[in-house]
């Protein structure tokens, strides 16, 4: 009895999508979790970034208020020349401030932008999915209709496309940062 | 301190990461960047225009990045021109066959500004460039 379903499977060729499908599903599994690690790597440095830049603003406004009142407080009775110099100490001491707080945030603000990679890398791999699960549907549509082993899914030769590494650990045929690329380039002489 | 004429080429098919190589130039002080989304589309630019340099992605659709580089160092008129790979593609056997095609550098995705600017300078030293 086994033996005839296992040789009525053969028949239909869906021996060889069910191998097929218990491949590519975890590799999607696979994909999908590599997706939303991703995504959240980048919402953690945006939260990140502006965690730390949105004090240092808030440091320039308190800043550029209290200055803004000691002129005021000046303004309002005749004022020495002491308090002259100090008020314009003050006001040297906050445009270093301005300065040092600019920068910061300017490069919290660029980290900001580097964390949108995520939308390239990510983009890759959703397309990967996509096709992977078309194939399935097309393969599943083509047993349903006629019943008769399915066509053979044309294989996607090009073994040089394949988007980013979702687990490159432990696999000696890929490199996993900057530093290993750097690495191959000077052993071969480049 | 950088020649801020450069014509740079930008080659990717997500706009972001056009958008965030922009910006990174920008930063080090070149503004002068043409974008395009595929190999084929890149070629036609370079064909017509007067670039200096190229940065490219390689998984695109309609030409990659690799068949772009070939075409390029194929081309008399376009043969010398600098290329920088910027992908994802991580096996060994991509950046060999990058390196033997005939890319100037390879940065790997995810990468940092320092990196880039980096293998910039690297290129234009060899290159005998003013950076």
């Amino acid at each position: 009895m086994t033996r005839l379903l296992h040789d009525s499977l053969r028949g239909l060729g869906l021996d060889k999508l069910l191998e097929r499908a218990a491949e590519d599903i975890p590799d999607a599994r696979d994909r999908l979790d590599y997706v939303a690690r991703m995504s959240e790597q980048a919402a953690q440095r945006v939260l990140n970034a502006t965690d730390i830049a949105i004090p240092l603003q808030e440091e320039l406004d308190a800043g550029a208020k209290k200055i803004n009142s000691s002129l005021q407080a000046l303004a309002l009775q005749p004022a020495t020349a002491e308090q002259y110099q100090e008020l314009t100490n003050e006001m040297m001491q906050y445009l270093t401030l301005v300065s040092k707080n600019s920068a910061e945030t300017k490069s919290h603000l660029m980290e900001i932008m580097m964390a949108q990679d995520f939308q390239d890398l990510t983009g890759q791999v959703i397309k990967k999915v996509t096709v992977l699960a078309q194939n399935l549907e097309q393969q599943l549509v083509q047993l349903l209709i006629d019943y008769s082993p399915g066509d053979k899914k044309k294989e996607v030769a090009d073994g040089l496309l394949n988007g980013p590494q979702i687990n490159p650990e432990g696999k000696a045929d890929v490199v996993a940062n900057q530093s290993q690329v750097d690495d191959l380039l000077d052993s071969l002489g480049f | 301190m950088a020649d801020q004429n450069l014509k740079f080429l930008v080659v990717d098919d997500f706009s972001t990461m056009r958008r965030i190589v922009r910006n990174l130039l920008k930063e080090l002080g070149y503004s002068n960047v043409d974008e395009a989304e595929d190999g084929a589309m890149g070629l036609a630019k370079l064909k017509n225009g007067d670039f200096d340099f190229v940065i490219s992605d390689w998984n695109m659709p309609n030409m990659d990045g690799l068949t772009m580089l070939q075409h390029i160092r194929a081309d008399p008129a376009l043969s010398k021109l600098p290329v920088l790979m910027v992908t994802a593609e991580a096996k060994k056997e991509n950046i060999i066959a990058a390196a033997q095609a005939g890319a100037n550098g390879y940065v790997v995705k995810p990468f940092t500004a320092a990196t880039l600017d980096e293998k910039l300078s690297k290129i234009f030293e060899k290159l005998g460039k003013p950076a």
